[in-house]
């Protein structure tokens, strides 16, 4: 059955990849939940938020607030914490409940500015698909919503789209800043990782735009067509562990299991191997070299898995191909384990 | 931006539960899912919450039916040797708004046992919100996996938005986890310790008292290690009921199986400890000589008070006892309680009436205000206990004292400050 997972955990979903990309920019974000969403995200799905602080909220649905849509409530409280705690916007993040009772997001996102008078970003997530939806609507929204300003371009300035612990594993962004300087910037932001709401006004300074994931792209194209702001995608922050071990390798048919764009970063190291990329996540046909697998199910991992001398993945993947007799090479990935260890 | 909203005891307890306010009301505001109480909003993610709680009986296996946001934390529990006992029937968008996999649910029983290197005693199927809101039948369901399978199966409601509910998840799943206790002959020397999903630590003296009373078979769910042992609890002459959310499984024993039985609290006064054993001694005909455990730990309290004097400490939620009850206990025994982190109830309401009669001053916060964001500590304090506590005073001794070998009654207050000098002993 293609949806039962008999070995492994599941992913990190939608939800959790939305509330990533606002954790940082300094507004109110709600997940519409009854609070186990909640949980999971601020619990499992968010490493920063032992590290960093930020206006994260379980709406607290109950039972009878979801069977008679008391939609009322939800900006009352909205509005109340807005008078508690000062935000840029409010952003609303939905889950199963919401989904389930067909929730009308652009009412909630009326009333919450009529009442607030703050922009109000909703995220029509509903937790059953991957981290990376759930971010690519929050990167498209917060961009399309605040990066509104042509302003003049800043030449050496380097933006990063993509940049969330889900992604790379990072809290911070020290390691990516550094990479990117390498690669010849003089100033370097990642939205939404040590850096807040002002640099995403600020965007058009950007001379510009490194993506790092599948999830930043539809953001840059429409900074793209916006700003003019050219982009390019890739990953600049493999482990070296990783790295080392895979430039050892020779003559091995080699399967490297991350988000496309690592994936894709660790294969264009890998010489006198052949090496094919695949993804639980979203894949971008127009960024491959080569054939990719989009892995549905346990099943399909099984049998990608099944042909290879190496696999490149994380470790908690590996629970899915007990008869593996290859080599296994660590390669963690957070939204995978919820954990990455740098 | 707003400080931590706070309310004196005087104050709450003038004002009565009646009239609590908004920010004690977690209907009335967004909830916080601090740092400090993640086990709150996410129970499966520390502790028993129902995920965990469901694989209680032994050689059990779950399948959680869920979108994969619902089971996503479940990872953690694979550090404790869940993995192989978790199965997951992942919903997509169609699914939760048609119900239509409801249907696929006894296939994927019979998947996930081919998957099995043993026959699991038991499939626990697990259900969340979605469920909740299209209002399955999953007793239904669990019978047509079982016509196909032929083993038990027997569901887990993981509804987070019945929280507030008579009858909320850890309530319900506490219910689940004995269904399958089948009637039998009832031996006289046996009882049941009911409320926890592991065992009490095993000094407690409530073993020595029952035993000294003609009990010669304890039984407690978290020491079952095989299906057998499982199933016998069910010849038990009465259960003894630790823990007021396991009630309903209680009465429903009582109904099943013929099972009375009889309620206790977790307590940390020392007098109220020894009023219930003697009303329990009352109740099955026997007079428990408690002297010993009694002297053992008020001679630790006042080997405590000597040695620190008269300390002020903090009292969290996320802790084996109830926040109001251990800080009207500390205040009692001539300790400062400047604050407390809890979950107001009506059930607690009375401490919190004696607390204001002795300490006044105490603050109490919610957890789950968002106000807590902006939490300061503006009161002299000098250690801590429970684990969202420690989280507001990284900086002060303390104890989380939310172990999973449960404290209860004497040897419970002699662990509480055994452990709180061992943590000041260590700030030193």
């Amino acid at each position: 059955m293609s949806r039962l997972l008999t070995h492994l955990s599941p992913l990190a979903p939608d939800d959790s990849g939305a509330c990533g990309v606002f954790y940082e920019l300094g507004g109110i974000t709600v997940i519409c939940d009854a609070g186990g969403c909640a949980g999971n995200v601020c619990g499992f799905d968010e490493p920063r938020w032992h590290e960093k602080s930020s206006a994260l909220f379980s709406a607290g649905l109950r039972d009878m607030d979801a069977i008679l849509g008391r939609d009322e409530l939800l900006i009352r409280k909205l509005t109340k914490i807005t008078e508690q705690i000062p935000a840029a916007f409010t952003a609303i993040v939905g889950t199963p409940v919401p989904a389930v009772i067909a929730t009308d997001y652009q009412a909630l996102k009326r009333m919450a500015e009529k009442k607030t008078g703050l922009p109000c970003i909703p995220v029509e997530t509903d937790g059953t698909r991957g981290y990376d939806f759930g971010e690519m609507l929050a990167y498209s929204r917060i961009f399309r919503t605040f990066a509104a300003e042509q302003l003049p371009v800043r030449n050496g300035k380097c933006g990063v789209i993509g940049a969330t612990p889900l992604n790379t594993g990072l809290t911070n962004a020290d390691k990516i800043v550094e990479a990117v300087r390498e690669m010849g910037y003089d100033e370097v932001v990642c939205f939404g990782l040590d850096s807040g709401l002002d640099e995403i006004r600020r965007t058009s300074e950007c001379a510009h735009l490194l993506v790092i994931s599948p999830s930043g792209l539809k953001a840059a194209e429409y900074l793209h067509e916006k700003f003019g702001t050219p982009f390019s995608v890739g990953y600049p922050v493999l482990p070296e562990d990783v790295t080392a071990k895979a430039q050892a390798l020779s003559g091995k048919r080699v399967l490297i299991v991350h988000q496309q764009f690592a994936a894709n970063a660790l294969r264009n190291i890998i010489t006198n191997c052949d090496v094919t990329c695949g993804t639980w996540f979203m894949h971008d046909s127009r960024y491959d070299s080569g054939f990719t697998y989009e892995f549905r199910d346990e099943n399909s991992f099984r049998e990608a898995a099944a042909g290879m001398d190496v696999v490149i993945a994380d470790p908690m993947l590996r629970r899915a191909v007990p008869g593996f007799k290859g080599e296994w090479i660590d390669f963690p990935h957070y939204a995978v384990s919820g954990s990455a260890k740098w | 931006m707003k400080n931590a909203y706070y309310i004196t005891a005087a104050a709450l307890a003038e004002r009565g539960f009646a009239d609590l306010p908004e920010e004690l009301n977690s209907a009335k505001h967004m909830i916080y899912s601090s740092p400090a109480t993640l086990d709150y909003n996410s129970p499966g993610a520390k502790g028993f919450g129902v995920k965990r709680a469901g694989l209680a009986i032994p050689g059990s296996v779950m399948l959680l039916v869920a979108p994969g946001c619902c089971g996503r934390n479940t990872a953690l529990l694979n550090e404790l040797g869940y993995s192989e006992r978790f199965f997951y029937l992942m919903l997509d968008d169609t699914d939760i708004v048609t119900g239509r996999y409801l249907k696929k649910i006894p296939k994927a029983c019979a998947e996930l046992l081919e998957e099995c290197e043993t026959p699991p005693s038991a499939v626990v199927i697990c259900i969340t919100c979605v469920d909740a809101l299209l209002g399955t039948d999953m007793e239904r369901v669990c019978r047509s996996c079982e016509d196909l399978t032929g083993v038990a199966t027997i569901p887990a409601y993981m509804y987070a938005l019945t929280r507030e509910k008579r009858l909320p998840p850890m309530a319900l799943v506490r219910k689940s986890v004995y269904s399958l206790l089948k009637p039998q002959k009832r031996v006289s020397t046996a009882c049941n310790l009911l409320g926890f999903f592991s065992a009490l630590e095993d000094r407690c003296e409530l073993y020595d008292l029952l035993r000294s009373a003609g009990i010669k078979t304890i039984g407690e769910i978290g020491r079952c290690q095989t299906f057998d042992e499982y199933a016998a609890l069910s010849g038990a002459n009465f259960n003894l009921v630790l823990n007021a959310e396991t009630r309903h499984a209680a009465q429903d024993m009582q109904e099943r199986l013929g099972i009375p039985f009889i309620e206790l609290t977790r307590l940390y006064r020392l007098d109220k400890i020894r009023n219930q054993y003697k009303l329990l001694g009352q109740a099955i005909g026997a007079e428990f000589d408690d002297a010993e455990y009694y002297d053992a730990a008020s001679a630790k309290i006042t080997q405590f008070r000597e040695k620190y004097g008269d300390l002020h400490i903090a009292v969290g939620e996320c802790l084996n006892a109830d926040s109001f009850e251990l800080a009207l206990a500390l205040t009692e025994y001539g300790f400062h309680v400047p604050e407390i982190y809890g979950t107001v109830g009506e059930r607690n309401f009375v401490f919190i009436r004696r607390l204001a009669a002795v300490s006044p001053d105490t603050r109490i916060y919610s957890n789950l205000s968002p106000t807590m964001l902006n939490y300061r500590r503006e009161t002299e304090i000098d250690a801590v206990i429970g684990n969202d506590a420690m989280y507001y005073h990284k900086d002060l001794p303390g104890i989380g004292f939310q172990e999973e070998e449960q404290p209860f009654g004497y040897r419970g207050v002699t662990l509480l400050f055994e452990k709180l000098d061992a943590a000041l002993t260590e700030g030193e």
